[in-house]
């Protein structure tokens, strides 16, 4: 298939599928009350979810390579800010500019 | 809103050069951002179209990452009640990762719930249009970005930034734990689909730590 063809099949599927996704459950309980438990569940949406999607990428590395140390410490002290600060800002600038120091260092020493 | 747009630049400049590398027209690229209007999948498409992964693969692959929004979406719903049925549908096409992150606090804190909706629909339109932007931007600039810059680890430091604020009570701390081990255990999984478990098993783990600390407390 064309790759043209191809990626507008992409973006006509699964844009139709990630909106369905995000209206679902607004159009099913919008006009309904919502049990008292899902309820309570959903406090707890934002920080499982965030993390399962956050951990990957820091910690990921192709098979057979060691885990990135560099990352997850910059990762680390990026948490550190960000829960002190609530800054997207200061938190960007303390992982990058960790990370960067901590590459900086190790190829030195490399 | 505004800080989130700025955090989410890389992330929209690493799409566009995704795009760009995986030889998709600049068009393409634009409606990928525009319509899908989702990181991870966008991500996740180019890469596997670059791969020659067929279809059905790449469209499956993306829709399993975006069963989150299905999550989002039920946290959401409680709040978007009060509001016509034709802002309840412009509202769920702007639901990402940042729009939910950022404006379930205003929701669950109470107050006026058509104000914290007018506030999802503003920031979420900026946060739409800053992302066609930068999309673009990195589909024609961004291979001018040294890769020793590691520009899309900012990717993840804006979740972290995100994550942040939500730790409120031992449970969300619980919570994230589970679906952090979960994720990493389930790696193996096809299709990113540990995301989805992962998450799941997480918030599962929150609402049974808030039973238990609420029995505890009423003892």
């Amino acid at each position: 298939m064309d790759i043209t063809l191809k990626l507008w099949s992409v973006v006509a599927i699964v844009g139709a599928l990630n909106y369905l996704s995000r209206l679902s459950f607004i159009a099913i309980f919008a006009r309904r009350r919502m049990p008292p438990v899902l309820a309570r569940a959903f406090r707890y949406v934002p920080a499982a979810m965030l993390t399962a999607l956050v951990l990957p990428m820091v910690v990921g590395a192709p098979a057979g390579e060691p885990w990135p140390v560099p990352r997850i410490a910059a990762a680390t002290v990026a948490g550190i800010v960000a829960f002190a600060t609530h800054s997207t800002l200061k938190t960007l600038a303390a992982g990058m500019g960790t990370l960067w120091v901590l590459e900086a260092v190790l190829a030195g020493i490399g | 809103m505004l800080p989130a747009c700025v955090g989410m630049t890389p992330f929209g400049l690493v799409c566009g050069v995704g795009a760009a590398a995986a030889g998709a027209s600049v068009l393409g690229a634009l409606g990928l951002s525009a319509i899908v209007f989702s990181g991870a999948a966008q991500v996740l498409a180019v890469q596997l179209l670059a791969a020659g992964a067929p279809l059905a693969v790449v469209v499956l692959t993306c829709f399993v990452a975006g069963l989150r929004f299905v999550i989002y979406s039920a946290a959401m719903a409680p709040y978007m009640g009060p509001l016509p049925v034709r802002w309840q549908r412009g509202l769920a096409f702007l639901l990402t990762d940042q729009a939910f992150a950022t404006s379930i606090r205003r929701f669950t804190a109470g107050g006026d719930t058509r104000a914290a909706a007018m506030h999802f629909l503003g920031g979420g339109f900026a946060l739409w249009a800053f992302w066609q932007l930068t999309n673009v931007i990195g589909y024609f600039v961004g291979n001018l970005i040294p890769p020793k810059w590691s520009l899309e680890f900012a990717v993840p430091l804006c979740f972290i930034a995100l994550l942040a604020p939500h730790f409120r009570s031992p449970p969300t701390v619980i919570a994230a734990l589970v679906a952090g081990v979960a994720v990493l255990a389930l790696e193996s999984l096809p299709m990113h689909l540990n995301l989805i478990v992962a998450g799941l098993l997480g918030i599962l783990a929150g609402t049974l730590a808030d039973f238990a600390a609420e029995r505890w407390t009423s003892r």
